[in-house]
């Protein structure tokens, strides 16, 4: 019995001791962090302060804030518009053909994101691919702005992101019975009718599963802002970011993280309402 | 089976944590484009030391990492003139000793003793940069002179400008003739409606490669550092330099040992080797900027007195007392 | 009518993959391009092939990134396992925190999982450097290792090993030759997505990486921001190579061994 009881113990430790020391611990120490003081000098003041929280509804940070959740939701909407259709035109391969597809999708995500990112560069910059092929097609006369802004940052946060939408929507989707389609296009459902009344309703858990993961890495990704947005565009990552790598104000950053963790939860609440299982998130 | 794949690595975890302790080593920090890779790789075979050589992009970024890394992660660094000051207060660097340089006599006396350090007891000037305006005049036929001729609402998205808060902010001041170092809520107010009236001209804030942005003529004016102007001349010499009649920033980059740097020896080692004349004259046949070696000078005596005459210092942000940084720091989120 | 319907949805499906695809397709024509600057295409050359074997600190960089990829994978995919077995046999205080503590890494920003590892290593006096790194990527591995474990740990039924007990086979024996074989499909795409995520990480490592542990995407970070070099492309379409071949050939041996199994 003592052996049994020893036995368990030493196989539970290693997952008990990593939560603790690799995710609790860390995310405590930056809650406990968010309510100090930092001082001029970049260092941390051990007082009791509500002035980070506080210096987030400042108006600048505010702006910062808003933005990154417009370039999250439109890159989130614009994934999901792919998705839909591109899962459901999938449905009419055979399965090998459509297992073959899915692989497909995965192979550009298994190489280097910042090389892929940096791809995006040679082709939308202003004597990019697209613009000269564009323009030798007569076109355009003036090269296009396609990067170096709010555009160019949506083009690479979809492009990264994309795959984390397409999988979980393509999986609900194929999940649906092909039966209760056609037996819809008996009783006379027209197209959009069938999408509004089964497929949404049978999808909505994957389709939120997909907007999760696509949402909440867009509102962090600084590379993805630095790069194609030229270096003028802050997202919220960027801001935390700096307070810890340039402005020295850890607890601002710190108070930053927690709000946004805070958020996540409710978004991961509302998913578990919806009836979304926690282990398929982020399943690839 | 799995198990001894574990225990091996674990071992061979173990061997490359241990052996790292043996090798000789060197951890610098330093600007991104400024020493070529072929000096240092030259400098690692012939003393057999291992140089960790990692890059910052201002002087803000290398304070935060040098305040919150542990004592003795980083043996030298490169800060410009204001920043040494900075770190000195704070206690994050060590005197240098002089007398370990054999080649300190390279150094041109005319960069000696500023007034950021006033008897070069933390540092030694390395390279001297200065900020100008390139202007490609394939596509740009104004004459530009100064800071107030890059409003002209022509130019939109057609501006590169550094990426670094105090010389942006510097030259918005600059611009209606203050100083670059003046910290009035008043003055920088009106640099705040400045910068943001230019934003609308500004198609990135770069401070690693500019010149990649002008060279690509992906835009035809760059506020840039001196050699990045110099570079992107080079390849295209459609791209003419000014000097912004307001004024511009000096920046001198120096040689300072970190605090308690595990290898100090080694870093007066690779200090002794960057002051030799052959290997000053390689890295200014890279990044031509203005050179510390007195005897291998780029430019004439007549040419550097200008420059150092009518260019500016950024100074140390703090030393009205006024918390310089901060309010930098929020202005330029504010632009941004 | 229909058939038009067809070729429109085909477009749209070759719409999808062409914007997949694009830039990695350009990254490769461009490995082959004489011109340094990345801008038109001049001639063909092998020049940046030959000239990525003889880029030290790529290299460098590329060995750094396996290693922390491979220990990571090691570690978290032996941690992660015994994890997902041990949450679903035992019960012990404190089960439920630990079952939802492991979720957070998959479900926050990366962002904030790194300036929380780079806060406590800085409170505990830690050099930042390869064991940071490769702590930090074990960290964010054995969450998805768990789930895809747990995945077929659910499917599997008890009788198995209840059977392997009834002949008298110990705890261990029995996990070595009865349930690690079944939940290996697991075990493996686990294992394989941590790999790929320790690969590919940016953010994490850019907070938590020091003096000498620069890993190839970092490296990659700063040479996008002070010019890249065709080398690079070299490097990634040899990578991207690399991907396909192991791809293909994990294809290839499963519907070997459904073909097999269907002759059974």
């Amino acid at each position: 019995m003592n052996r049994k009881k020893a036995f368990q113990i030493i196989v539970t430790l290693p997952v008990v001791v990593y939560s603790l020391l690799l995710i609790l611990i860390p995310i405590v120490y930056v809650l406990f962090l968010s309510f100090l003081k930092s001082d001029s000098f970049g260092g941390i003041e051990y007082q009791f302060t509500l002035e980070n929280y506080l210096m987030i509804f400042d108006i600048i940070y505010i702006k910062i804030l808003l933005k990154s959740f417009i370039i999250g939701l439109l890159t989130t909407f614009i994934c999901i518009c792919i998705s839909y259709p591109f899962s459901i035109f999938l449905m009419d391969k055979s399965e090998t053909k459509r297992n073959l597809l899915i692989k497909l999708v995965m192979i550009p995500f298994l190489t280097n994101s910042l090389i892929r990112t940096y791809g995006w560069i040679v082709l939308l910059r202003k004597s990019g691919v697209v613009n000269t092929t564009l323009s030798s097609l007569n076109l355009i006369d003036k090269p296009l702005n396609l990067m170096y802004n709010n555009l160019g940052i949506i083009i690479g946060m979809v492009y990264t992101l994309l795959p984390f939408m397409i999988l979980p929507v393509y999986s609900a989707v194929s999940k649906i019975d092909a039966r209760v389609i056609d037996a819809a296009k008996d009783l006379g459902a027209n197209k959009i009718k069938r999408f509004i009344h089964i497929i949404v309703p049978e999808t909505l858990a994957g389709v939120f599963n997909g907007s999760l993961m696509v949402f909440i890495p867009a509102i962090g990704y600084f590379f993805i802002s630095d790069i194609l947005g030229g270096g003028k565009i802050m997202i919220v990552g960027n801001l935390i970011k700096n307070q810890f790598l340039t402005a020295r104000n850890w607890p601002f950053g710190a108070a930053i993280s927690i709000f946004l963790i805070v958020f996540t939860f409710l978004l991961i609440r509302i998913y578990k309402k919806i009836g979304g299982k926690l282990d398929e998130l982020g399943g690839l | 089976m799995k198990r001894k794949i574990i225990l091996l690595l674990l071992i061979l975890l173990m061997s490359c944590s241990c052996s790292k302790e043996t090798t000789r080593e060197l951890n610098v920090l330093n600007w991104t484009s400024y020493i070529p890779d072929e000096v240092i790789h030259d400098f690692e075979k012939q003393y057999n030391i291992k140089v960790n050589y990692g890059t910052y992009s201002s002087n803000e970024e290398l304070l935060a990492k040098i305040s919150s890394s542990k004592e003795g992660t980083y043996d030298l660094i490169f800060p410009s003139d204001y920043m040494i000051e900075v770190m000195k207060q704070r206690g994050l660097i060590d005197k240098l000793d002089k007398s370990k340089l054999t080649n300190y006599s390279n150094i041109n006396p005319l960069f000696l003793n500023q007034e950021y350090d006033q008897y070069n007891e933390y540092s030694l000037p390395f390279l001297m940069a200065t900020t100008l305006l390139a202007i490609n005049t394939e596509n740009i036929h104004d004459n530009i002179t100064g800071y107030n001729d890059l409003l002209n609402p022509e130019y939109q998205n057609n501006i590169v400008l550094l990426d670094d808060q105090r010389i942006v902010i510097g030259a918005a001041l600059q611009s209606f003739g203050y100083n670059m170092n003046d910290f009035s809520d008043e003055h920088l107010e009106d640099a705040y409606e400045f910068l943001m009236n230019l934003k609308k001209n500004v198609k990135a804030f770069d401070s690693d490669s500019p010149k990649t942005f002008l060279i690509s003529k992906e835009v035809d004016i760059g506020l840039v550092w001196n050699a990045e102007g110099i570079l992107a001349r080079e390849e295209n010499p459609n791209i003419q330099l000014v000097y912004p009649k307001e004024g511009y920033a000096l920046s001198m980059d120096n040689y300072v040992l970190v605090k308690n740097g595990h290898n100090q020896d080694n870093a007066y080692l690779f200090i002794d080797y960057l002051l030799q004349d052959d290997v000053a004259q390689k890295i200014i046949d890279e990044y031509p900027y203005i050179s510390t070696n007195k005897n291998i000078s780029n430019l004439s005596d007549t040419e550097l007195n200008s420059i150092l005459k009518n260019g500016s210092y950024v100074t140390n942000s703090e030393i009205n007392g006024e918390n310089g940084i901060r309010k930098f720091d929020k202005l330029w989120a504010r632009i941004k | 009518m229909e058939k038009k319907n067809k070729t429109l949805r085909n477009l749209f499906i070759i719409l999808v993959y062409t914007f997949l695809y694009l830039p990695i397709v350009i990254l490769v024509v461009f490995s082959f391009n004489a011109s340094k600057m990345n801008i038109v295409f001049t001639h063909f050359t092998f020049e940046w092939y030959a000239k990525l074997f003889q880029n030290k600190d790529l290299l460098e960089a590329f060995r750094n990134t396996m290693i922390i990829a491979v220990v990571s994978t090691a570690v978290s995919t032996v941690i992660g396992t015994m994890s997902a077995v041990v949450l679903q046999k035992y019960d012990f205080k404190g089960k439920d925190l630990v079952n939802k503590l492991i979720y957070i890494p998959i479900v926050i920003p990366e962002i904030v999982l790194g300036i929380a590892l780079l806060s406590v290593y800085t409170l505990f006096h830690l050099n930042l450097g390869m064991f940071t790194l490769i702590l930090s990527h074990i960290a964010f591995s054995i969450p998805f290792v768990i789930t895809s474990v747990r995945s077929t740990l659910t499917q599997l039924s008890p009788t198995y090993e209840q059977a392997a007990y009834d002949l008298g086979a110990g705890k261990i024996r029995t996990f070595f030759d009865v349930t690690l074989p079944l939940i290996m499909p697991g075990v493996i795409s686990g294992g394989t997505l941590a790999f790929t995520l320790s690969l590919d990480d940016v953010v994490i490592s850019y907070f938590t990486a020091g003096p000498g542990s620069n890993t190839l995407p970092l490296k990659i970070y700063s040479m996008i921001k002070t010019g890249i070099t065709p080398d690079v492309n070299a490097l990634s379409s040899l990578m991207l190579l690399v991907v396909i071949i192991v791809l293909v050939s994990i294809t290839y041996i499963q519907s070997k061994s459904i073909q097999k199994r269907g002759k059974v």
